[in-house]
Parts: C-alpha cells; structure tokens; sequence
C-alpha cells in the first residue's frame, strides 16, 4: 500500500507532463474543426465548422498539388540521403585512415556553418545549372548531412570487423559486404535516420522557397506560411493545413518508432 | 582497391562539398537591364508576385479581367508569395544577379520600397515617363516609392489609419463615436478611463515591444523616425517623445492592453475585449470576421498629438505594385495604367469584394465608396476613409526604416520596464547610426 502511495507524485507528474505534451496537439485537432473566432477564444472543444475550413482552405489553395510535392520531395530526400550517407559513414569507420579523421572533422565543422551564408552561392549554382523549380534542386544540398553521416559511422563502429574479414575471405565484393552484410543488419539505423531525414526534408521551408520560384510547385510548409500572410487569417482553416500537413510525419513517426529508439541505443548488442 | 576504398567516403561527401563549392561562385552579369523591354513589342502575359488570396491576388484576377476586356488575348499569372518570402526571394536574386527568375511585377510594402530601391536598385524599373498618372495619387502615398525624384511604383493598398470602435462598449460608458471625434490623445485617455471604469474595458490593444501606434502617432504629426536628408531623428525628436509619453500612460492606466502576438492582438478585438482598435483600414476585414458583432463599430479619425503639424491622420502599411528589370515594360505599364491607376470600374469591384479602399483619387467619386456598411451601423466609412487619406502627411520611410522601428520598439520596452527615456532613445538612435555606416 505504502509503495502505491509513494508512486502517486510520479503519476501525478508524467500526467502533467503528458498533458503539457498532448494539449497542444489536441487543441490542434479541435481547433480544425471551429470557426476561426473559436480558436481565437481558445475553445477546445470540437466544433461544427470542419466542411466551412476545408471549403475555405481548398477556395484559395491547392491542398492536394502541395501534398503530392511535399511527398516527392521527403521521398526523394529520404532515399537518397539515407543511401548516400550510409556509403559515407560506412566507409569512414571500416576504411579508417587518419585522413579520413581529419575530412570527418571538416565535415562536423561544415555542420557549424548556417544554412543562410551558403543559401545565394547556392541558387546561383543551381541557377546556373538551369535547375530552378526542380525537385533535384530541392533535394540535392540535403542529402549528405554530417549528422546522418556521423549516426552511420557510429553504427558501423559498432559492426563487427571480424564478419567483414570472414566475408572478405569467402570472397565477397567490398559493395556486396555493404549491402548484403552491413545494410540488412542496421535496419533500426536505417529507420531512425528515415524517420529525421523524412521530418526535416517535410518540414523544410526556406531552400524549397527560394528554389522553388514558381508557386505550382510549392509544398506544404509554404501553402501554411501562405496562410498566415494575409490581412485576414482564418484560424480554423490554418488550424485543418497544419493537422494534415502533420499526419504524414506523425505516421512515419508511428510505424518506425520501435526502431528509431533501437536506432541510436545500438543495434549489435 | 584502395582507390575504390577512399573513393567510397570520398564520393558521398562530394555532394556535401559541392555545396560549400559554389561559394567561390560565378560571374554571371546577364541580369537584364533596366529598359531593355522599352522598345520590344508587348507580349500578351504577365507574371506578378503577390501575397494574401483574398486581398491583392483577388484584385489583380479582378484587374486581369478589366484589362482583359481591351485585350482579349491578355493572361496574368499570380504566384503567391508571401511578403516576408518576396523579400528573401528579391534579395536572393539580387546578391546572386540571377536577374531572370525575376517576375514582370512585384507588390512590394510601402515601408520597405526606398530599402529596396536604394540596396538593390537593378532588380526595378523607372516608371516615371511611363503612361500612369502619378498625380491621381495622394502626395504621402507615391512618397514611398519616389527615390530621388523618380517614380518606381504604383499605390495600391491605402494603409489609412482609422480608429475603429465597440459604439455598444462606449454607449454603457455614456459615450459617443461623437465624442471621440476631432479630439487630442490627452482627451482620448481621459475618455479611455471612464470607458474602462464603466465597462472594465481597455480601449486599445498592441504587440508588446512593436511600435505601431507610437509610428501611427508620430506619422499623424507629420514626423518620421528620419528627417528629409534620411538622417535618423530618435533623440531630439519631440513627436516621439510625446508619442512614447502618452503610450506609456495609456498602458500604466490601464487603457492600452499589450499582447504577445498579432494572433493575441486580432483575439482581443474579435472576442470583445477592447473597446477599440487604431490600425490601417486594412484591419476592418479581420474585425469583420466577428460576425456576432455586426452593427456595434463605428469609424472615426485619430486622436491629434498635441505638436506642431498635428493632423488625426495617419497610415500603417498599405503596398505598392513594382515593374521588374526583367518586365515586359510597355505591356506592365499599360496593364498598371488602365487598372489600378486608371479604372473605376476595377475599384468599384475589389471594394466590397475584398474591403481594398483605393489609393487613386479618381476611384473615390464612384457611388460605391458612398455605400452604408450594415456592420459598421450604416456608416459608409470608406467615403470616410478616403477624406482621412487625404489629410495623411508624408513622412521620409528612409532606408534603414525597419532597422529604426525594431530599434525604436527596443527602446520602447526598455522604457516601459523602467529605463530613462532619454538614455533609450539615445541607445535606439547609435543603433541605427551604427546599422547606417
């Protein structure tokens, strides 16, 4: 009885913290449901006005074009990314060589540097190239991140060296070893890579907004700030963009999130 | 082998490297000149950026079918973007010369366009000689788009201030829109007191920190934070100081109610926690949005600061249309001068369509802006506001406009918190002195 007691302030405390957490989000959804007078009244509860937002949020703006280009885009940056640097940091740690420390530490430096001091030197390249407006513009500068490429070394690490020997002797190619042997093992890797590569390529606004000068292609994130520019916001229907421009990642999040904590406690135990 | 073994982290960083590459950059000066679309024939199709659907994109699809009606075969494609992304996209191909990306026309706020001329005068056209009638627009409006004597833009949206009030609020404190009316800010406050005695009501709400109403007080006095030489004039200032004064009685007595954010600002006026609101007429399509209140506003002038050159007359916002350096420029400039510098039929249309109170004078004849508003208790404010835009004096946006007024909203706060006022307004004035050099 004593020991139940003593478990009541610990229950009573993640429950505030669980509420802090969800409350949020819940206003969120019942927010989409009322008129933007209620949200601004901070009402929560669910309202009437769920067909009124989505007619208000459909009259202006092209839901379904920025949903299907924000999907390409998350898509194409999630594959590539993860292809590109797993190669990277699979090769940093199982072909070690001083000079390699040393390139990895330009790398980690190169994470110091803030996206808006390359952001001009960049259209102008892309520009050049003629690959304004185009998804591979999008996706290019955000496939090789030093974070991802320091998550697969880390995992590498953790890889035995002695089955890369073995396989080695039975004579299997360098990129077999890697897609046969390395690759099937760090699924977990993989997911929880998947899952922040997908989150932050979803949520990326300002390269797709500059890149992207013609607003057909525009994504999620840019029809929200769309929204809010306006001399008139309507709450209720801002409120429905956001709760559907999230369910892709709440989604992702959901079915890989097993993995994603495996991810980065370490998979070979 | 071993190459294959370097090349496989070698590879992989290379996308990352190219990146960091393109800093060396390249030399590319094809950007197009300012008139080099002068002597080409005109197309049939413009490209404009703009932002909000239901204000300025409404207006151009309306302008687009009253040109269309001359010219049949004439099309305009509206991108939507919103004004802080025009900024970083203007500013993006500017640094980068990538001229080309640039659309035909651009809507630009009046506050930011001597900025952007001044910093990157090749993104813009000159429109002086162009067919628009400049002088059909009041003198304090084009003010925001003449640099050094040269016409770079056409008015659009008026940021006439009014002052917007709750008459169901004043009327349990005894008072009238009446009573508000042709007075000065010290009266304004000693209403403002029986208002909220009365009715347990502020009068005005602000974003704490942003210095709108101080900038509204000091423009309804004919000043700016810049004299004509677009030297800044925080200290020695005496609109401001009297501005800051009598802000900071309103909000220690209670009157004036500061908020976090503009969505806490829009709340008070919506859910009826203010008896009033100063802002550009502009902010009448977000009242509107309080349907329950239909019949309770009512419109009237400012309160006058008690200086000299006092006017109950002031603007806040408000935008104008911008002709590229990559534009059609003979068919922009037509399209601009049959539309929104030359058609009544166009404003008669977007008023009550979309609330957009016309810059250009002509437009004020027409029977529409004579109208009573049912929400606003039959009043045909916009008649009213169009004699306010009248009275609105010019003042010197400057350069560094955005650099002053954050500074200035700096220095507000630390006075609100109990700094000498001198001392900050001195800090805020070396900030732009310091932003300048």
């Amino acid at each position: 009885m004593t020991s139940k007691l003593r478990e009541v302030p610990k229950y009573a405390f993640l429950s505030i913290v669980a509420l802090l957490s969800v409350g949020p989000l819940y206003f969120m959804v019942v927010s989409a449901t009322n008129t933007s007078q209620d949200v601004l009244g901070s009402s929560m509860l669910p309202g009437t006005n769920l067909i009124a937002n989505w007619q208000s949020l459909t009259e202006f703006q092209d839901v379904g074009s920025a949903m299907y280009h924000s999907t390409v885009n998350a898509v194409l940056t999630t594959v590539l990314a993860l292809v590109v640097s797993s190669i990277a940091g699979y090769g940093f740690e199982v072909y070690h060589s001083p000079n390699k420390d040393r390139l990895m530490w330009v790398l980690m430096l190169a994470m110091m540097i803030p996206f808006a001091a390359t952001m001009i030197p960049l259209f102008q390249l892309f520009a050049d190239f003629g690959m304004v407006n185009s998804a591979f513009a999008v996706v290019l500068p955000v496939i090789a991140t030093p974070l991802l490429i320091l998550l697969f070394r880390q995992a590498a690490r953790s890889f035995p060296h002695e089955i890369i020997e073995a396989a080695r002797m039975d004579g299997l190619k360098e990129l077999a070893i890697f897609w046969k042997m390395f690759v099937p093992t760090m699924r977990p890797t993989y997911a929880a890579a998947a899952v922040i590569t997908f989150m932050a390529a979803w949520n990326n606004f300002l390269w797709p907004k500059v890149i992207l000068v013609n607003s057909d292609y525009q994504t999620m994130p840019m029809l929200i700030s769309n929204f809010t520019g306006g001399y008139v916001i309507d709450y209720g229907a801002l409120m429905l963009a956001v709760l559907i421009a999230s369910l892709p990642t709440i989604v992702i999040f959901f079915v890989l999130q097993r993995s994603f904590v495996a991810g980065f406690t370490g998979v070979v135990k | 082998m071993k190459k294959l073994r370097t090349g496989m982290a070698l590879a992989a960083t290379a996308t990352f490297a190219l990146t960091l590459a393109a800093c060396s950059g390249g030399d590319s000066n094809e950007g197009a000149s300012g008139d080099a679309g002068g002597d080409e024939p005109m197309g049939n199709s413009l490209t404009v950026w703009a932002w909000d659907p239901a204000f300025n994109i409404y207006a151009l699809q309306e302008a687009e079918k009253v040109y269309q009606a001359e010219h049949p075969d004439f099309t305009l494609d509206i991108q939507e973007v919103t004004w802080e992304d025009l900024q970083t996209k203007l500013t993006t191909l500017a640094q980068s010369q990538e001229f080309e990306e640039l659309p035909d026309i651009f809507l630009m706020q009046n506050n930011a366009f001597q900025k952007n001329v001044i910093n990157y005068p090749d993104l813009f056209t000159d429109i002086t000689d162009s067919s628009v009638a400049f002088d059909e627009f009041p003198e304090g409006v084009t003010a925001y788009s003449t640099i050094d004597g040269a016409n770079y833009g056409v008015p659009f949206d008026a940021g006439t201030a009014i002052n917007a009030m709750r008459t169901d609020i004043l009327e349990e404190a005894g008072l009238t829109l009446d009573d508000f009316t042709d007075i000065t800010w010290d009266e304004y406050i000693a209403l403002g007191e029986q208002v909220l005695e009365a009715t347990g009501k502020p009068m005005l709400s602000g974003i704490a920190g942003e210095p709108d109403t101080i900038l509204m007080m000091l423009q309804s006095a004919g000043q700016s934070l810049f004299d004509d030489e677009g030297n800044p004039t925080i200290t020695d200032n005496e609109a401001l100081s009297t501005s800051i004064e009598l802000y900071s009685e309103m909000v220690e007595k209670g009157i004036y109610l500061e908020v976090n954010s503009w969505d806490e600002y829009i709340a008070s006026i919506v859910n009826g926690n203010v008896a009033s609101t100063i802002n550009g007429v502009w902010i009448s399509g977000s009242i509107q949005t309080a349907e329950d209140q239909a019949g309770m506003w009512g419109v009237t002038n400012l309160p006058s600061v008690d200086v000299d050159g006092a006017t109950h007359f002031s603007a806040n916002g408000g935008s104008s249309w911008a002709v590229s350096s990559n534009a059609d420029v003979a068919l922009a400039e037509d399209f601009l001068s049959a539309t929104f510098a030359g058609s009544t039929e166009l404003y008669d249309t977007i008023l009550p369509g979309a609330g957009a109170v016309a810059n250009w004078l002509p437009a004020g004849d027409s029977e529409v802006y004579a109208e009573p508003q049912e929400f606003f208790g039959g009043q045909a404010i916009y008649a009213d506001v169009l004699s306010f835009a009248a009275g609105v004096p010019s003042n010197n946006t400057g350069a560094y406009y955005y650099e002053a007024r954050d500074a200035v909203g700096a220095a507000i706060t630390q006075i609100m918190g109990g700094a000498d006022a001198a001392t900050a307004l001195g800090e805020a004035q070396s900030t732009v002195e310091f932003a300048m050099n």
